[in-house]
């Protein structure tokens, strides 16, 4: 047990150091969340107040924060399952099965890494918005939240970076999920309230639960953490990042039995 | 198989893969590999080589037959045969992010070692394999030869019992494959270990292996040491060329004792030579006493090729440029 946990911390390590060594890697999930976070507050700046039903906050940025928290997240977990398909295009996964390292720890060292990673990524972002005059209502204890739904939700997303990582093999086929979760997110309501959205596209958002997550950060920094959006989002976390788990032990076994 | 035969470090029976669509990469192999031997087990891309070791080395489940490593079996104690092992696959799968040093630490964790000890182990097997001086440069910038040191390196942290090297030279330069094999040789000298490696390469099987086995079709065609299944097909033959064609009796009186006499082209002595090279310096030294002028030697051995056109009625290297060193044909001009 105890060996299992040092096999998945060197594993995890190598993962958050294979990372950072490749600034192509790093760059878009830093780059693009920051570069529209600052885009949609300049462009919005006076939106909260004047349009109806947008939820009251101190300023644009409060609300576009958690936005790009989790998109830095999606980003971050579509790297970190191309980094396992590279493993195994380069043959590096190989060495890890033939090794006696455990099962659990060949995947929880890379979700690990992944979640190190989004966690470094959300703190430093929580960073340059409170650095531009965010400020998170929650405290102390609307951070861990925040910090925590970071978590789970990069165990979810690098969770399913990692099966399509297994099944495909590919690391083209990991990226080109890339365009997926860009959907994904902007048929949500990162970017601005489902109040503010009507029709079809009110459906699909209200369904998305990327919605209900985004709302579950927000509430923590733009309220002192409304309970039952915050249990939602937990709620919603919690399955994601237990499914896309049991999918990785899942995808594993397929790999090992030679669906090729 | 029923209980396992301790001496053996490999066995296989009637092992099998099939993969989705029928394809049949290894179709029923019979394998028993002794403790502290060189096995090399030889064949042209997509023989099933890979799947084979792929198999032994507990990363594709058999589909037929069963195999042990280590006294272990493949299927169902994985884990055993994992700690037994080391292993070194086609294209040395690195990491080109990490530096040498900090992927011999991470594989000393895998295998338990604490970190002292990893460190410690980390450091000899940089000097055993000669990549101190790079050590703490990242995989990207090394050579294919030191990627394959290295490769052998991460292998060996744990010493294993059974070192598995599929195809460890493809692609590598002459003097880089010649320092693979001392290494390889050394390692099995030293410490006994028993290596398994895979090859295309004729020279390769004939420098380093103690037996060879040929594989073609997923089944294995022929197996034995280099020098029986050579033998199996015949002696080498020296031709000598003779700078003066009136000297064909005096040139076949200096060559009848070195092995019989065989049919070569006008002006051109042919003979058996049973010990091959190691009596060139002797043949050459009688047909020198004898006043034999010679315009050229050639010396055609019959090559593991030739066992494997033998028993499959194809050449396993098409193009000889690709080969490793070059076929030993010509010993001297």
């Amino acid at each position: 047990m105890r060996l299992a946990a040092v096999q998945t911390a060197a594993l995890a390590r190598r993962a958050v150091v294979g990372t950072l060594r490749t600034p192509q890697a790093l760059f878009p999930s830093l780059f693009f969340p920051l570069v529209l976070m600052a885009i949609f507050t300049a462009s919005f700046a006076a939106a909260p107040g004047r349009i109806p039903g947008f939820p009251p906050v101190r300023g644009f940025l409060d609300f576009a924060l958690s936005g790009a928290v989790l998109q830095g997240i999606l980003i971050g977990g579509t790297v970190a399952g191309a980094a396992f398909a590279l493993d195994i295009e380069g043959g590096f996964f190989d060495r890890l099965v033939a090794s006696p390292a455990s099962r659990s720890a060949i995947l929880a060292g890379r979700l690990a890494g992944g979640v190190a990673l989004a966690l470094a990524q959300t703190v430093l972002f929580l960073g340059v918005g409170i650095a531009f005059g965010a400020r998170v209502q929650g405290g102390a204890a609307g951070v861990a939240l925040l910090l925590v739904l970071a978590g789970l939700l990069a165990v979810a997303v690098s969770g399913l970076g990692i099966v399509l990582a297994l099944r495909s093999g590919s690391s083209e086929a990991v990226q080109g999920t890339f365009p997926l979760f860009f959907a994904l997110l902007f048929f949500s309501s990162a970017f601005f309230p489902r109040e503010t959205m009507t029709g079809w596209f009110r459906t699909v958002a209200d369904v998305n639960p990327i919605s209900h997550l985004v709302e579950a950060m927000r509430a923590q920094v733009i309220s002192s953490g409304e309970t039952r959006t915050t249990l939602i989002g937990l709620g919603i976390a919690v399955a994601l990042a237990a499914i896309a788990v049991a999918a990785c032990f899942q995808a594993f076994r397929g790999r090992l039995r030679g669906a090729a | 198989m029923g209980v396992a035969d301790v001496r053996l470090a490999v066995e296989a029976e009637g092992l099998e893969r099939r993969f989705r669509g029928g394809v049949v990469a290894v179709d029923g192999v019979d394998l028993a590999v002794e403790r502290g031997e060189v096995y090399g087990f030889l064949g042209p891309n997509g023989a099933g080589k890979s799947t084979m070791v792929r198999m032994l080395t507990t990363l594709l489940r058999p589909t037929g037959g069963r195999a042990r490593v280590a006294g272990h079996d493949v299927a169902r104690a994985a884990g055993a045969v994992r700690r037994a092992i080391g292993v070194a696959l086609q294209d040395a799968a690195i990491d080109p992010y990490m530096t040498g040093r900090e992927l011999l630490h991470l594989q000393a964790v895998l295998h338990g070692f604490d970190r002292a000890r990893g460190r410690a182990r980390a450091r000899e097997l940089l000097e055993r394999v000669d990549l101190v001086d790079a050590a703490d440069r990242r995989v990207g910038t090394y050579s294919g030869g030191m990627r394959r040191r290295l490769d052998l390196a991460l292998a060996l942290v744990h010493e294993p019992e059974v070192l598995f090297l599929d195809e460890p030279t493809t692609g590598l330069d002459p003097i880089s494959r010649l320092t693979l094999w001392e290494e390889v040789r050394r390692l099995n000298a030293e410490s006994g270990t028993t290596v398994f490696l895979t090859t295309q390469y004729l020279e390769e099987a004939d420098q380093l292996a103690g037996r060879v086995g040929i594989i073609d079709g997923g089944r294995i065609v022929a197996e034995g040491t280099p020098g029986e299944l050579k033998a199996q097909v015949g002696d080498p033959t020296l031709t000598v060329a003779l700078a003066d064609p009136g000297q064909e009796r005096a040139a076949e009186a200096a060559l009848r004792p070195f092995g019989a006499i065989v049919p070569g082209r006008s002006g051109c002595i042919a003979v058996r030579l049973p010990e091959g090279a190691q009596a060139l310096a002797a043949v050459v030294r009688a047909l020198d006493e004898a006043g034999v002028a010679a315009a050229g030697l050639d010396l055609a051995r019959p090559s593991l090729d030739d066992v494997f056109v033998a028993k499959t009625g194809r050449h396993l290297e098409p193009e000889e440029a690709e080969g490793p060193v070059g076929r030993p044909a010509p010993a001297a001009r």
